[in-house]
């Protein structure tokens, strides 16, 4: 089917407003419409535009694009300046400038609504854990209140208590809602306010608050750094009652007359009335990075295409322009598309459903179990005073009160590390969402491929070569001494306007920058690459005359005089479109021998054609004459606009491909996505046939994959009777995708593991996005362009590129990346993975540790007895000790590849799952349950209450007005007294529960491997436990904290009874792991692998 | 790698997700389709069952063994940590009687009008004395007991009578005057194992927060050894509570005789007593007293505490 090469209209690449690129006149000639040579659709998914198109969400983006401009550019200029009411030379009145400013407003994009700072906070102070903390808060002043109206000497616990409950919630509220402030402005007033809000507050809470806002703050800066994106003030040349004025962009109007040169951006959207080689860069806008020309010819109906329009934040990059102003702020196109991304919703990321779910959980079960106990208690003719404190007891146990901040805290240390890999993340729940991704659906260009033209294969003496296209130029080397590539190489030295940008003597050549088209910039870097210094060729080889390229011609002319001074004839050469340019030649040079173009060599050129073709390289025909002296002499007049010369009857001399090679270490980042189960789809709006190479170069299509076109060309049958299914690959075109339906586009999705998206417009990304979300993937989207954004928005992960990326589409992502490099993308669904797993053991640790915090409240109501710990030592534990070795557990070593594993499954592999919960609830927790009761037993019956004594005293032992309870060696103690015992079997339990931690940290480090395996390599963790018990030896032994926290110094025997039950988890764990690792898949597995 | 499957991603059995609440519910307390009985069928809630049967029996065998070394440790009449090594301490409190059986309630309303109320404090009162009524009540005390006095202190292994018949008024038989509205208190001292008080055995070197009838009648003590006595002494707490509570006579003497310490958990042991009789307390109004006791080695605040001592609320109608 190649062979059958249709004539390109015109019209179909005006499509794409490129038509004076080379690269339209290069890339191979099909124009690929759906359809088989024999006029049948290409696959029988559909017929082509036979659905209607209410199915694609890219209209919505049509529409507006187009609404605001009805007919600007379609309309003649002197009816636009009476619509405006400006003249072209004098520019609007400065009465009319600002009539017309009060009128539309100033030329800025309206920021997007936001929800008031203090709402933000209210929700994070009243939401999550923070219900049930508040509840045990307001029972605390409760408590207290009946305290004093009914005794003479109140005791002040509760009301501290209360205290204490209120800060935690506001501290952990801070927390949340630090997460979510993005801005320097929170960051600064935060900095002033904080210190007052936890003065007063515990210990615990600074040791916290400090440790996490150290944190944070470091991460902020970071994406301070980002986040002064649009502040920069622009000007520009405004000319108004006949001056011109140099005025801030925004105060730019309709009707204003703008003056534009090379380097200026764009201010407004603008229709040209006058231009000079005008060239703009639309790439923040539509993701192309060529240059396109604008003139004030109406050449489109879509403004978007029509080469009279320049758009706002868009670049110009040659010439120079007058424009009138058609729209401004949030009416430009610009504004148009910011505005529907920031109006999109992205769903919630799958972090923070798990984490709603889990707390949804966590407060349901404890106002369930509370309520209940609580009435049993009342049942059991328990004081309602005591019953309030159980609950106060069991509402404080029940929560996890650090386990919000920890897992903060470990996303916030990922994001840093993540930041150390050219991946910045703006939404902290990102770094997670990362991991979960199993879809992943990027651009080509600049993200998989190097934006950098390079020569990729050149074809003369009748035999294709492949260049060196490599980064580090270690690529195959060719005879470089054949007059066929002397012969060419000349061609492309000399018929070139290519020049480097001084100021790069120490720049490797093939990244220096260089002025010009992007194919001229490669064909010099080849040529200086091969020959060297190229200018001092051109120098030698002085250019007498040029007719430069254009759409109609399709080639470039340029005729030099010769280094060869013996010899005064002028040489002619030639490049362009391949075909055109064998038109004009009858010679074709092959083993330096010039032979007649007969069929044979038409032919052996169109094979080569073809074949670079198909590896989706953009193909320049070369060809060269030596003008005969007779009829030339020296120092004839050439004519440019009328050629006296001949352009025809030229020796052919060969062709160059060139192509935009893939970034060298991308291949290996789609082999680790393959091999971690992620599907890589690219989407660009190249040609298919390019993009399809360039997957296929990438592995992206894997070898061996094929296609339904490929099936049909290799079976000859036709594509409509090839199984959609038989091929693992497929190469879908935009123009298909416009009017598919839904189910159509999830089954295409969902069947073909392998999908490029060629010719897609932005717009269809966010189809393609909706449509990988609705089979259920968790989407990750690369984009540069503005009108990605809506796509970067809805996508689970929108990847914003850092070097080419606009600003807007910045805004709309998720993450950014620093290096614009796909490879970073892999690194980060490794990190993500990583915290993903880690976070599972940081809350397994934690949750493991509210057992022996509520156990005893149970055993209190239950047996009777003393409490055996008390609220405020709960807190030492859930947002003191337990904290940092919680957060260390983010720094642990994967335990293996997790790169190699498919990602995970939203429904069915949770953050916090059943198999979690009664491991670290039912198994470890009960342990160390067992090892708190322990030790209060011990220290009760060194004291003189024996275990037998103790059940049913609870009544006495509370009751103030007891003031000789009797023990088990008839001793007599006073109220005060036994309240100090009670508050150090609060001070044994808490240590107690700080030593099971110890052995319980180290099994949580591993969830399958012995920690034999996995060592103790974790220095964070190392430290951690060394934090722990220094704090644990801190709150106990320092002066003061009986009054200040209830916390009575133990004897130093008093740390021995929990050691058992310390080595008895240890073991535990270790069988436990050993039969999963031996019986894989086994019922322990099932059970209690979380 | 199958990720173009179905599996991978979300789309399975989503039938049931869409089902009301209470449908699901009730699906989930029993799925007929699986036989699942709360999302497991009855023979994986018996492997469950079985497991955590094992864990928690292991689990409990342990506790019992880490138990019963730990009790080898520890004497039955001794115990392990004494005086200031244990959280006793060595600052004895009070403890007064009757008590009100209402948790943390240290009213003492007594009406005497009615036989029917203040029976109910008597009876607490006389349940409270019948172990010194009757030594067969306390186990060991009968072999045990022996007359004491300050010349004549208990022999080892003795333990001293305390004498009922002392206390005036202050009897069963009187109904420890709750009918003439000047009740009678008991007051004791705790024991604490090992506890020796230092006495204010020097008239002259007497506290000067100490009472002053008390430092008077210590004054009167001819026989050096009756100076031996953990004193005792009532007052009430505020101006207005020392003018309503009126006279009081301590029974037999105003403090806890020396001889009675220390307290070794012999076999038989009971505390000393002091009857405080309120001859004259104002009516239908509570009066709060705090007694005291008094020894170099009792100290009566700490942290703003009330230590040493013993608080109650005194109501007469």
């Amino acid at each position: 089917m190649f062979l059958n090469i249709p004539e390109m209209s015109s019209k179909d690449y005006d499509l794409h407003g490129r038509t004076d690129s080379y690269r339209v006149a290069t890339v191979p000639s099909l124009f690929d419409d759906n359809k088989t040579v024999d006029g049948k659709p290409k696959t029988r998914r559909k017929a082509p535009s036979s659905i209607s198109t209410k199915y694609s969400h890219a209209e919505n983006l049509d529409e507006l694009k187009e609404d605001p401009y009805l007919d600007y550019h379609k309309i003649s200029l002197d009816e636009l300046y009476q619509r405006f009411g400006t003249h072209p030379g004098t520019g609007l009145t400065h009465a009319k400038a600002r009539e017309n400013l009060e009128r539309d407003g100033p030329n800025t994009l309206t920021p997007p609504i936001t929800t008031p700072e203090w709402i933000k906070f209210t929700k994070q102070i009243f939401g999550g854990f923070s219900v049930l903390l508040w509840c045990g808060a307001i029972l605390c002043f409760l408590a207290h209140t009946a305290e004093t109206s009914t005794t003479e000497d109140p005791n002040d616990d509760y009301f501290y208590l209360g205290v204490v409950l209120v800060a935690v919630v506001i501290i952990t509220g801070i927390f949340s809602y630090y997460q979510q402030a993005k801005s320097s402005a929170i960051v600064n007033s935060f900095r002033n306010l904080v210190p007052q809000i936890y003065l007063g507050s515990s210990l615990i809470a600074v040791i916290v608050v400090t440790g996490f806002l150290s944190y944070c703050r470091q991460y902020n800066q970071g994406a301070i750094i980002w986040s002064f994106y649009e502040t920069t003030s622009q000007f520009a040349l405004v000319i108004r009652q006949g001056e011109s004025l140099t005025l801030r962009a925004e105060d730019l109007t309709l009707g204003d007359i703008v003056e534009l040169k090379f380097g200026d951006r764009i201010p407004a959207d603008l229709r040209i009335i006058e231009s000079h080689s005008f060239k703009v860069d639309n790439s923040s806008l539509t993701g192309e990075s060529e240059p396109q020309s604008r003139t004030s010819e109406f050449t489109h109906d879509d403004p978007l295409e029509t080469k009279n329009l320049t758009f706002s934040s868009t670049h110009a990059v040659e010439g120079t322009a007058k424009g009138v102003v058609i729209a401004v702020g949030d009416n430009t196109v610009m504004g148009r598309i910011a505005g529907l991304a920031s109006s999109l919703d992205s769903r919630p990321t799958p972090i923070s459903r798990e984490i709603i779910n889990f707390v949804n959980f966590v407060n349901i079960t404890a106002i369930i179990i509370g309520l209940l106990l609580f009435i049993i208690a009342l049942m059991m003719g328990c004081y309602w005073l005591d019953a309030i404190i159980f609950m106060i007891g069991f509402l404080v146990a029940a929560v996890p009160e650090g386990l919000l901040a920890t897992v903060t805290v470990c996303l916030t240390l990922t994001a840093k590390r993540m930041a150390s890999k050219n991946c910045l993340v703006k939404n902290l729940e990102a770094v997670e969402t990362l991991g979960s991704t199993s879809t992943i659906c990027s651009d080509k260009t600049g993200t998989l491929t190097q934006n950098r033209m390079t020569v990729a294969h050149m074809w003369f003496d009748n035999q294709i070569i492949e260049a060196d296209t490599t980064e580090d130029q270690s690529g195959v080397q060719y005879d470089r001494s054949s007059p066929g590539f002397r012969a060419l190489a000349r061609i492309a030295t000399l018929c070139n306007r290519a020049e480097f940008k001084t100021g790069q003597d120490g720049v490797p050549t093939l990244k220096k920058e260089v002025n010009g088209d992007a194919s001229e910039a490669a064909l010099l870097k080849c040529m200086t690459l091969a020959l060297g210094d190229v200018m001092s060729i051109r120098r030698r080889n002085r250019k007498v005359c040029e007719i430069p390229f254009n759409s109609t011609n399709k080639y470039q002319v340029s005729i030099h005089e010769t280094e060869d001074s013996s010899d005064s004839r002028y040489l002619l050469v030639m490049k362009g479109a391949p075909e055109r340019v064998l038109d004009r030649c009858s010679t074709i040079f092959i083993g330096s021998k010039e032979k007649v173009l007969d069929e044979e060599m038409r032919e052996a050129f169109n094979n080569a054609y073809l074949e670079l073709g198909g590896l989706g390289e953009r193909v320049l025909g070369f060809c060269d004459m030596l003008l005969p002296s007779d009829r030339f002499p020296k120092n004839f007049m050439f004519d440019v606009d009328e050629p006296n010369f001949p352009l025809s009857g030229m020796r052919f001399v060969g062709l160059m491909s060139m192509i935009d090679p893939p970034r060298a270490a991308v291949p290996d980042a789609v082999a680790k996505c393959r091999s971690a189960g992620i599907k890589v789809i690219m989407v660009t709006g190249d040609h298919p046939i390019t993009a399809k190479a360039i997957a296929k170069s990438v592995g992206i299509i894997s070898e061996g994959n094929e296609t339904v076109e490929d099936i049909a060309q290799r079976l000859d049958i036709p594509v409509s009777e090839v199984n959609p299914r038989d091929a693992n690959a497929a190469v879908v075109h935009g123009s298909e995708l416009l009017d598919l339906p839904p189910e159509v586009l999830d089954e295409i999705l969902r069947y073909h593991k392998e999908i490029v998206f060629a010719r897609t417009s932005p717009q269809q990304k966010l189809t393609i996005v909706e449509g990988c979300q609705r089979i259920g993937g968790i989407v990750a989207v690369t984009g540069d362009g503005v009108n990605d954004s809506p796509a970067l928005k809805k996508a689970d992960i929108g990847v914003a590129m850092g070097i080419s990326g606009s600003d807007v589409s910045k805004q709309a992502a998720d993450m950014i990346l620093l290096d614009d490099n796909f490879a970073s993308i892999v690194t980060g669904i490794e990190e993500g993975r990583l915290v993903f797993d880690n976070l599972k053991k940081s809350i397994t640790y934690t949750l493991t540790s509210n057992v022996p915090q509520l156990l005893p409240f149970i055993a209190f109501i239950m047996l009777s007895i003393p409490l055996p710990i008390g609220a405020i030592a709960i807190l030492c534990i859930d947002l003191g000790t337990d904290m940092v070795p919680a957060i260390s557990l983010g720094y642990e070593h994967p335990e293996s590849d997790i790169m190699k594993r498919p990602p995970r499954n939203l429904i069915r592999d949770r953050l916090v799952n059943n198999r979690l919960i009664s491991l670290a609830f039912c198994q470890l927790g009960i342990i160390e349950a067992f090892a708190g009761f322990f030790t209060y037993f011990v220290i009760m019956a060194e004291n003189g209450f024996m275990p037998y004594k103790l059940i049913g005293i609870r009544r006495e032992w509370d009751s103030r007005a007891v003031n000789d309870l009797p023990d088990s060696y008839n001793q007599e103690w006073t109220y005060q007294d036994r309240k100090s015992l009670e508050y150090t079997c609060h001070t044994g339990f808490f240590i107690a529960i700080v030593v099971v931690q110890w052995t319980n940290l180290i099994i949580c480090k591993t969830r399958r491997n012995s920690i034999a395996h996995q060592g103790m390599r974790n220095m964070a963790l190392n430290f951690s436990l060394i934090f722990e018990t220094i704090l644990a030896l801190f709150l106990c032994y320092l002066p003061g904290m009986d009054e200040a926290l209830r916390m009575y110094p133990l004897k130093w025997t008093w740390w021995i009874p929990p050691i058992p039950f310390a080595l008895a988890l240890f073991i535990y764990d270790e069988v436990r792991k050993f039969y999963i690792r031996r019986n894989p898949g086994g019922w322990l597995e099932k059970e209690t692998y979380y | 790698m199958n990720y173009g499957s179905k599996t991978t991603f979300m789309g399975f059995d989503t039938d049931k997700r869409r089902l009301p609440l209470f449908k699901r519910i009730v699906l989930y307390a029993y799925d007929k389709d699986n036989g699942e009985i709360f999302g497991r069928t009855p023979s994986s809630w018996a492997q469950v069952g079985i497991f955590y049967t094992g864990l928690y029996l292991s689990l409990i065998a342990m506790f019992g063994v880490v138990l019963w070394v730990f009790f080898q440790t520890l004497d039955p009449r001794t115990p392990t940590r004494q005086l200031e090594h244990s959280l006793i301490g060595t600052n004895p409190g009070l403890g007064f009687r009757p008590m009100s059986n209402e948790t943390h309630s240290t009213l003492i309303h007594i009406n005497s009008k009615s036989v029917e109320d203040y029976s109910v404090w008597m009876d607490r009162l006389v349940q409270f004395l019948d172990v010194y009524k009757k030594p067969g009540l306390t186990p060991g005390r009968g072999q045990n007991i022996a007359t004491c006095n300050y010349n004549q202190p208990p022999g080892k292994g003795k333990v001293c009578d305390v004498d009922v018949k002392a206390f005036d008024t202050c009897t069963e038989e009187q109904r420890f005057n709750f009918h003439r509205q000047g009740p009678c208190i008991f007051l004791k001292l705790n024991k604490i194992y090992g506890w020796n008080p230092i006495f204010y055995d020097d008239p002259n070197d007497l506290p000067h927060d100490m009472p002053k009838d008390l430092k008077e009648r210590i004054k009167q003590i001819t026989n050096p050894e009756e100076l031996r006595t953990v004193w005792v002494s009532c007052e009430g707490e505020t101006v207005s509570d020392k003018e309503l509570i009126g006279p009081m006579s301590y029974w037999p003497i105003p403090g806890f005789p020396g001889y009675f310490f220390p307290f070794e958990n012999s076999e038989g042991y009971l505390s000393p007593l002091v009857a405080i009789h309120f001859e004259r307390p104002a009516k239908s109004i509570v009066i709060n007293v705090l007694c005291k006791a008094w020894a170099k080695n009792i100290i009566h605040k700490k942290n703003g505490i009330n230590r040493g001592s013993v608080h109650f609320e005194l109501m007469m109608d």
